[in-house]
């Protein structure tokens, strides 16, 4: 376990590598010099001069990602241009809303995407099967900040039952919270409970077929203990892949479904610092997601080993 | 090519056009049909979106604005007195356009870093790390962070998408060459001298092709829903030119008194969306039943 465990985690150093290049190149990509981009249009001349020397950009590229890499490692990503505070705080401050959103609508997910996913191997080629899996195709072909806008004009506008937008935290008491985040988990959830229907449903008819539940069946094990003891419970480790996949997914679409809603969160942060052109923000934001997303998937793998005991490191 | 056919589904001995193919894949599953009559019904209205779109896309005409779904405007105006149907017609051009140039940059670029890593251990080993660095990155952030280092042009929503779907397409012909490149006719075009140049374009490319298709048609989906969301959160494509995402963005603020501005417009991205997946699936159970959700 512990010699799986640092195989794994060496593993991910290329790749967290090449996250951070990436994040790194971006602000190369753009026309100019790095400097006067990273401190905006109203830096001084000797403040874009200094702040070179610092970055060391008269140094050879491969010298320069070196310095970037060893700060961001630190938790040093710059100053925002916009605001003049540390990259990692103004993410932080923002983190809560996106942890909140990211929570509920994978919940959401997979309260629709596995029971869907379920009923639809169980009841195999019925009414009940097409229709999970016409959901699970509109799902997939339905842009979430649509749906969003979608539900506002049912919900808040016509019926008036949700808010349309804002944002309370936790600390202002759960219901409220919930009351506040509803729709943006919907908006974001249903969309992605998609994948969670398909591959629960595959899962499920592949683990079905195995002698093993005939063999439950004929000795006389009612059905619901064979699905949900014999079956399901040997299905779960391909349907927990495709749930971290979607968890990670979901950050990406997290950023879209914020803006309609005018959440405070991380998503924001980086389109409104897009707009204003503030780029140690999108850098941050960017290398900060890449790397939750790492190490979600880290997390997946390690679950592996908590549901099926055959799967030894 | 009776061993042809064994390795390669796709390539059959009678050859059939693509209308034949696409008859013996309908037959197959009925949906599929569904999903080639729809996606031909958006192309279509893309190109003949100058003879059906009943006003001019861009013309202010405030005296209309915001008239709900009626006779003159089946689906309302816009705050400027637009026609949206005539703008969602136009947007289907700039949103297919997006759609098929992402993909074929996404597929050249995908086969190239497939071919080599395929081919080459020492290749294989730095080039599938960039690959699995890359797809680290959920797909919209990614593209939202190269769009704000190459600037908001319909241009650079295509390198940026294109850029953002490479590895996928990678991923595939690599795995479809480390099959191909051991098999007997690779080893007997070797045997008789071809060189290592031609063998790839002659021998393996052909045998990866059903993949990338396959692949390719979901590209050419998510590219559409990525452009929508990129021009829907303003770093996208430039608000004059009429998109999808553009003008669900402007009905967003008039969501009150106009909710018809947003709808119609994202009834077109769902409907397309649906249309290149259902074409997906069909082709992917057609060409390869063994790919079967990966």
């Amino acid at each position: 376990m512990l010699a799986y465990l640092t195989g794994r985690l060496l593993a991910l150093l290329p790749v967290l590598l090449v996250v951070g290049a990436v994040v790194f190149l971006l602000i190369h990509l753009t026309p100019g010099d790095p400097a006067r981009v990273l401190l905006g249009q109203d830096a001084t001349p000797e403040q874009v001069q200094a702040l070179r020397h610092d970055l060391g950009l008269d140094r050879p590229l491969i010298v320069q990602f070196g310095l970037w890499l060893a700060r961001a490692v630190r938790g040093d990503l710059g100053l925002s241009i916009f605001q003049h505070v540390p990259v990692t705080d103004d993410i932080l401050q923002h983190a809560g809303p996106t942890v909140m959103l990211s929570l509920l609508a994978i919940t959401v997910a997979l309260l629709i995407g596995i029971p869907a996913g379920v009923v639809s191997a169980v009841f195999r080629n019925s009414w009940l099967d097409q229709g999970s899996l016409a959901l699970a195709m509109l799902g997939a072909a339905v842009p979430s900040f649509w749906l969003g806008l979608s539900l506002i004009v049912v919900f808040a506008v016509n019926l008036g039952w949700l808010p349309s937008s804002g944002y309370r935290s936790l600390s202002q008491g759960a219901g409220l919270s919930l009351h506040y985040l509803l729709l943006p988990a919907l908006a974001l959830g249903l969309p992605n409970s998609s994948l969670i229907i398909r591959f629960t449903r595959s899962s499920l008819l592949d683990v079905i077929g195995n002698d093993y539940i005939r063999t439950a069946r004929a000795k006389g094990v009612n059905e619901r203990a064979v699905i949900f003891h014999h079956a399901f419970r040997n299905a779960l480790v391909p349907i927990l892949t495709v749930v971290g996949l979607t968890f990670a997914a979901l950050m990406g679409g997290a950023v879209v479904t914020e803006t309609v809603f005018s959440l405070p969160g991380v998503g924001q942060l980086v389109v409104s610092s897009v707009l204003r052109r503030d780029y140690p923000v999108i850098q941050g934001v960017i290398l900060m997601v890449g790397t939750i997303y790492v190490l979600i998937n880290l997390g997946v793998d390690l679950l592996y080993f908590l549901v099926d005991p055959r799967v030894k490191y | 090519m009776a061993q042809g056919a064994l390795f390669s589904p796709a390539v059959s001995p009678a050859r059939p056009g693509a209308a034949g193919l696409l008859w013996r894949m309908v037959r197959r599953r009925r949906i599929t049909g569904v999903g080639a009559a729809l996606i031909l019904i958006v192309v279509l209205g893309a190109l003949a979106a100058p003879v059906l779109a009943p006003y001019d896309p861009v013309a202010l005409n405030v005296p209309d604005r915001l008239l709900g779904p009626r006779d003159a405007h089946p689906f309302g105006t816009d705050e400027f007195g637009r026609d949206i149907l005539s703008r969602t017609l136009y947007g289907a051009r700039l949103s297919l356009l997006v759609g098929a140039l992402v993909t074929a940059l996404a597929a050249t670029a995908g086969v190239l870093v497939g071919l080599a890593a395929g081919s080459s251990p020492r290749a294989d080993r730095i080039l599938m790390r960039i690959m699995d660095g890359l797809m680290a990155f959920p797909d919209v952030l990614l593209a939202i962070g190269l769009m704000a280092a190459l600037g908001p042009s319909a241009r650079n929503v295509v390198l940026s998408l294109g850029f953002v779907y490479t590895p996928r397409i990678a991923r595939v012909v690599r795995a479809a060459v480390l099959v191909v490149i051991r098999l007997e006719y690779v080893e007997a075009a070797r045997a008789v001298g071809a060189s290592g140049a031609r063998i790839l374009a002659r021998h393996i490319l052909v045998n990866c092709a059903s993949p990338v298709i396959v692949q390719g048609t979901f590209i050419t989906a998510y590219a559409m829903l990525g452009e929508a969301a990129l021009s829907f959160l303003g770093v996208g494509v430039p608000p004059q030119v009429p998109t999808w995402g553009g003008i669900i963005s402007a009905g967003q603020v008039y969501l009150r008194q106009a909710p018809w501005i947003s709808l119609f417009p994202g009834v077109a991205i769902i409907v397309s969306v649906l249309a290149l997946n259902l074409l997906g699936d069909g082709l992917r159970d057609f060409l390869d039943p063994r790919l079967r959700y990966s």
